[in-house]
């Protein structure tokens, strides 16, 4: 049985919680097979490829013998998420002890994608009927993902600077809000710990966390849950930027695009006769090793040895962003200039960001010029923040 | 200079350069036929790509007059959608590699008498190198690479000195060359490629099952592998080649300022010009013997 206990923090943990018959269902679709595949510690994944040829089961002494003592730990992490995730099914014989076999589904659909590769249930329309526009241009859907997702957030976190409104229905969006804002009689909804928490992860974090949200709301709107994850995972894998028609699709799945295209991760669009979807940078994100949380963006946070943060962007997000623990000073047309300060710390303490997710803020978003130098976030700035951050908490204790 | 650690990838994303042998002459004395070789090698390549998102596969076949490059997973070029019964890879793969071989076949010169028909290693090794240079100065977020050798053929012996520098400038940029040797008997530039470099040297008792061989040994990222059991080698064959006539030698000659290896006495080094005193005589020269061959 399982030993280590999981807390559902992310998707993976998500699926790994349905039921056998629902996860079962789910490995019928190869391309689901390779998503949760991807999404395995490095150990398991080595595990899963060693035994997809072989037919009986493995005793556990065997697989021990694969790694060296100092591995033990990380053989142990990798055999409970195997057997979380239905992977192997273990076996106990009174001769040879437990031994694992691999799933026989997820075996065979593997074999097949391995041998002669994966092809998905659509295939792109011939650009006669898009009539290639520069609308379809990569670029263009970049920047329309972009500016969706960031509409989003504008819009998730109540603030005055969005510009346009979402399609998203209010009760959609007080489902996304609900845990990020608070709201109290006749106050403006007020952003939780939570809430600041979110808006410093990184775009792949806030957008698992998005589609949680989502997903767990689904079986309310009588959605079934595990079509809806497979369809979310069969869409990461088709290709950015090429059109695929509408109508190979259910009307479950037509409705859950319209959701999507308000959140970015898909573009709509309608010809003479046939409509299309486009997907965007974002949704072929979503099967990004999902044990990997780094951002792939450029940085555009320079921060000095005065205190001082240059930020190279236009975007009113960041620019919220950036308010939350720094005084802006300046608003120029393609640079936000700010200055860490005492107040400026103890306003971002008191709503309950930690020094920590400030400081792996600016470390992750650090501008191109200054990432590679280390360290990117000067080490003066670091002591000053994990500082103030003691002084705070000594001064809320009310001891000196 | 140590290459720089990836910074922002996750720990198992590779780069994974694989140099195929297609050297007509080997193959076609092989036990193996190509086709179910290479069978095996698309399976695993497949399963490399399978793994993670951000992998990336350059494969370089090995011919016996030049090498190139026939694959690579990076390339807008290469995102050819499968039909229902071959991958990707496998219908570009194919595609490039008859091209190769055609390409390879028009360049044969007639050899003298005796020589050993080799690969030209050390052609696709520098190549390997150079592209792996190339990504590392891509920027700061790069994956780990690695270099395998997919090899059968003999050791050319006038190749040693290219193959060696190879070696050495591998060692330094910290790229482990790993080998799987399909060959009759066991290579001595590729043990000690792997020795030198911190790879994995494999000669595979059953050709049938190289996938699994291959899949066991080859398949993990540089960064897992610190944790596994993976095969070591029981000896390594460090004989060298003299750089006056490229035979096999045991003891010889070296010149102290740039250390050329010759089997007989010569009046000068013909590498960095230094004039070479008189031989001393053979009871002298016994304390002196260079490192002793391992077993093969």
């Amino acid at each position: 049985m399982p030993q280590v206990k999981i807390i559902a923090r992310n998707f993976m943990d998500m699926v790994a919680a349905l039921p056998a018959m629902k996860l079962d269902q789910l490995y019928q679709n190869a391309f689901i097979c390779e998503a949760i595949l991807r999404s395995l510690p490095p150990l398991a994944k080595k595990y899963v490829i060693q035994m997809l040829y072989i037919e009986e089961a493995v005793t556990t002494k065997s697989i021990e013998e694969w790694v060296l003592p100092d591995g033990l730990s990380k053989h142990k992490v990798a055999i409970d998420r195997l057997l979380q995730l239905r992977i192997f099914s273990e076996a106990f014989d009174r001769s040879s002890g437990t031994s694992y076999r691999l799933n026989p589904t997820f075996q065979s659909n593997l074999q097949k994608h391995i041998t002669c590769g994966g092809v998905l249930p659509r295939e792109p329309m011939p650009s006669s009927i898009t009539a290639r526009l520069p609308s379809l241009e990569d670029l263009a859907v970049f920047a329309f993902a972009l500016e969706q997702w960031e509409c989003f957030l504008l819009q998730l976190i109540n603030s005055t600077q969005a510009e346009k409104m979402t399609n998203i229905s209010p009760s959609m969006m007080r489902i996304f809000q609900r845990g990020l804002l608070t709201q109290r009689d006749k106050e403006p909804p007020r952003l939780t710990e939570s809430g600041f928490q979110f808006l410093l992860m990184d775009t792949n974090a806030q957008l698992w966390y998005i589609i949680r949200e989502y997903i767990s709301n689904s079986e309310e709107r009588d959605v079934d849950s595990a079509d809806l994850i497979s369809f979310l995972l069969e869409l990461s894998f088709h290709a950015t930027g090429e059109a695929y028609n509408m109508n190979t699709l259910t009307e479950v799945q037509r409705n859950t695009l319209k959701d999507l295209a308000d959140l970015g991760l898909v573009k709509l669009q309608q010809g003479r006769k046939e409509s299309w979807f486009i997907p965007t940078k974002l949704t072929t994100n979503l099967s990004v090793s999902l044990t990997d949380s780094s951002s792939r963006k450029e940085g555009f946070v320079v921060v000095e040895t005065n205190f001082r943060i240059y930020a190279y962007s236009t975007s009113k997000l960041h620019c919220e962003i950036l308010r939350l623990f720094s005084r802006i000073e300046y608003q120029l047309p393609n640079l936000i200039v700010g200055a860490i300060t005492k107040e400026s710390l103890y306003n971002a303490f008191d709503n309950g960001i930690t020094a920590d997710q400030i400081i792996s803020f600016l470390q992750q978003n650090a501008h191109p010029r200054v990432a590679e130098r280390v360290p990117s976030v000067p080490e003066n700035v670091t002591d000053q923040v994990f500082d103030r951050l003691d002084c705070g908490n000594l001064i809320l204790t009310g001891l000196r | 200079m140590a290459s720089a650690p990836s910074k922002l990838y996750a720990d198992d994303v590779s780069l994974l350069v694989v140099l195929l042998d297609a050297n007509p002459f080997f193959w076609s004395a092989s036990s193996l036929p190509f086709s179910k070789f290479i069978s095996h090698v698309i399976s695993f390549l497949n399963s490399v790509l399978l793994l993670n998102q951000l992998n990336q596969i350059v494969v370089i076949a090995t011919g016996h007059n030049c090498c190139d490059y026939v694959y690579d997973s990076s390339s807008p070029a290469s995102r050819s959608a499968g039909t229902g019964k071959l991958s990707a890879l496998s219908v570009d793969l194919l595609e490039k590699l008859e091209e190769f071989v055609c390409r390879d076949e028009k360049l044969l010169k007639k050899e003298p008498e005796g020589s050993i028909a080799s690969s030209l290693l050390s052609g696709s090794l520098s190549m390997a190198l150079c592209y792996i240079q190339r990504v590392f100065r891509s920027g700061p977020r790069h994956p780990h690479p690695r270099i395998l050798c997919l090899h059968g053929s003999q050791d050319g012996p006038e190749q040693y000195v290219a193959i060696m520098n190879a070696i050495f400038s591998a060692q330094r940029s910290m790229v482990p060359i790993d080998s799987c040797f399909i060959g009759a008997q066991n290579s001595a530039f590729l043990q000690q490629a792997s020795y030198i470099t911190g790879g994995v040297y494999l000669k595979p008792q059953l050709l049938e099952g190289t996938f699994q061989y291959l899949s066991t040994v080859f398949g993990t990222d540089l960064h897992s592998r610190g944790f596994l059991q993976l095969p070591k080698s029981v000896g390594v064959d460090f004989r060298a080649s003299c750089f006056c006539h490229k035979k096999t030698i045991d003891m010889g000659y070296i010149c102290s300022v740039c250390l050329s290896i010759f089997c007989k006495h010569h009046k000068k080094c013909s590498t960095c010009g230094s004039v070479f005193g008189q031989p001393h005589s053979e009871a002298a020269s016994e304390p002196n013997k260079k490192r002793k061959a391992g077993d093969t």
